[in-house]
């Protein structure tokens, strides 16, 4: 509850810090609403030609949007230092946090909020009410999904950033890695051989994003079920353990720094 | 009692060492050589509970690594510390909610909000019902003199306004010890009093202790009863601020203004002249050789004197010269 209280008043301060730039804010959400339709005007066209691509259609596709766009978003607004963990690391930015009496994963993580996730989570939302599965299993299996892939993305990231305690400046790698999740977690996974797979499931985990949890809602099974849960887990667990093991490492810097 | 025991504290980096040019480039990629720094090297000192602690040194000295290790930002490479009865890199969140820290280099207040906002959303870090939140800001704007800036976003403020801001932040939970890194840097004359004042006032009232690091020796002439000043990662001095400027404050500056002109040729001996004007004389002398009543009398002698202005030396040439002592000695 204590952390709840605190994650709450970290939001509410992000919420204020955004409101004093008010028009770039709701232009942020406006745009990147368009620029996701927009990118997927491409499947429209695909599925005018063709009906379904291996069981796929363009229902499920939209299904899968609103999964990935609300998952990032979500990420993007309320945790948004998932993505610039690495330079905070690197920068010597964690001073400010070691130096609270708070989690410092969460803290860093909830103390920047990205304006242009919002309007990922609401054409998530929008994406996924008109995919036909708008219904209340299929809603509470989407919420759950969503859930499984803010975990992912944010688990996922935090391990590969994390490697900035040893390897030093990993800005490049994670910029790398956050986009071969995003990319492969916006096509379903029922595209790629064997092997492909394996790789989306465990290296690159997108599928545990996308494809997994869309699936999970079309259809109840145990085995979407178990990986669900169980992927996320997996991650968060690494993510916090990996974290926690850099910090001993951790070496600040005297970079003068003039914002926060 | 004692608020910080230090034993035998070190802390060494790895740094990477490349030669110039894209060559050396190349060869640190692929055969990459690392140098061994070490930052702090068998420190060891106590600070007691409520006291006013100098740390200074020059850059690189060590003192911004050994602040962090004592905050737990850093774990140490050996030795061993406590703050508070808190060993800060095991029990970093304990020891967090008695203690207040700034980084002068690195601000703490939201850039986009009001200082208002950040006070408020550090009352629900350290845990303080809102109520409370709102007496204490009350009475940390008086006594920093802030109350008329603290809705102002702080991008806004000076960087002078902005510190007293950052410094009564610290202070909102009534922390026992008070960890400032360099405070005042990069402040003008009339904001570093505002700022050391404040702290002063602050220190008396609630009693709480203050570890100071800083290179500008007018912070700990200000705000410190002892000082310890370390270079290389080690301690070179420690003693009352008192002491330090009784034994190496022996060098006085004078500067006197005649009603009539001034010969060129002025001259008193054991006294170094540094400046001879047209109405005026500046000059300096050791007190351990020349007797000061010896200097005055033939300063009064050589003209009707219209002002005169006796000044120690600056504390950062008293330091320059406790290295130099220290380096004949090694």
């Amino acid at each position: 509850m204590r952390q709840v209280k605190f994650i709450f008043a970290l939001w509410k301060a992000n919420l204020q810090a955004a409101m004093e730039f008010r028009a770039a804010f709701f232009t942020q959400i406006i745009f990147m609403m368009i620029n996701n339709g927009v990118y997927f005007i491409f499947w429209i066209l695909y599925f005018d030609k063709f009906n379904a691509v291996r069981g796929w259609d363009i229902n499920t596709m939209m299904l899968l949007f609103g999964i990935t766009a609300s998952a990032w978003g979500i990420g993007a607004f309320f945790f948004g230092n998932f993505i610039s963990l690495a330079e905070v690391i690197v920068g010597g930015r964690l001073d400010y946090y070691l130096s609270l009496p708070r989690p410092v994963l969460l803290h860093v993580l909830a103390s920047k909020s990205i304006g242009s996730g919002m309007g990922d989570l609401i054409y998530g939302i929008g994406s996924f009410m008109l995919s036909g599965y708008f219904t209340p299993d299929g809603t509470l299996r989407f919420l759950l999904g969503v859930f499984a892939g803010v975990c992912i993305f944010i688990g996922f990231l935090v391990i590969v950033q994390s490697l900035s305690f040893w390897l030093g400046n990993t800005v490049a790698l994670s910029q790398f890695a956050l986009s071969a999740l995003l990319t492969f977690s916006l096509y379903p996974s029922v595209l790629f051989d064997a092997t492909t797979k394996f790789i989306l499931l465990t290296l690159i985990p997108a599928a545990l994003i996308g494809t997994i949890p869309a699936e999970f809602v079309r259809e109840f099974s145990w085995q979407s079920a178990i990986q669900m849960v169980s992927g996320p887990l997996v991650f968060l667990f690494l993510s916090i353990f990996i974290f926690k093991l850099g910090l001993k490492r951790y070496e600040s810097g005297s970079a003068i720094q003039v914002e926060v | 009692m004692s608020s910080i025991e230090v034993t035998n504290l070190q802390k060494t980096f790895q740094t990477k060492r490349k030669a110039a040019g894209m060559r050396g480039s190349l060869r640190a990629l692929f055969k990459p050589e690392y140098n061994t720094v070490e930052a702090v090297r068998g420190l060891s000192f106590q600070m007691e509970a409520g006291e006013l602690l100098g740390f200074i040194g020059p850059n690189g000295a060590g003192k911004s690594t050994t602040i962090k290790i004592l905050t737990g930002i850093l774990h140490p490479t050996s030795g061993d510390a406590k703050v508070l009865g808190f060993v800060p890199w095991k029990e970093r969140q304990k020891l967090a909610y008695h203690i207040g820290t700034v980084f002068g280099q690195r601000p703490q207040l939201w850039y986009h909000l009001p200082a208002i906002d950040t006070f408020m959303l550090f009352g629900k870090i350290y845990e303080l019902d809102d109520c409370e939140t709102k007496k204490r800001i009350s009475f940390l704007s008086e006594a920093f003199e802030i109350r008329d800036l603290l809705e102002t976003p702080v991008r806004k403020l000076s960087l002078g306004q902005r510190m007293r801001c950052e410094v009564a932040a610290s202070l909102l939970h009534r922390p026992k010890l008070l960890l400032l890194d360099e405070p005042s840097i990069g402040l003008d004359v009339v904001a570093k009093q505002h700022i050391r004042d404040a702290i002063r006032t602050m220190s008396q009232e609630e009693k709480v202790g203050v570890l100071l690091t800083s290179h500008d020796a007018g912070d700990l002439e200000a705000l410190c009863r002892r000082v310890i000043i370390i270079n290389h990662g080690q301690i070179v001095y420690e003693d009352k601020v008192s002491n330090l400027k009784r034994k190496f404050l022996t060098r006085k500056m004078v500067e006197v203004r005649y009603a009539e002109e001034v010969p060129p040729t002025f001259s008193i001996d054991g006294v170094e002249i540094l400046k001879v004007g047209s109405y005026g004389v500046k000059l300096r002398f050791d007190t351990t050789k020349t007797p000061v009543d010896a200097v005055m009398a033939h300063l009064s002698q050589a003209g009707e004197l219209v002002d005169i202005t006796v000044s120690d030396p600056p504390l950062e040439e008293v330091i320059a010269k406790i290295y130099t002592a220290n380096s004949v000695v090694e």
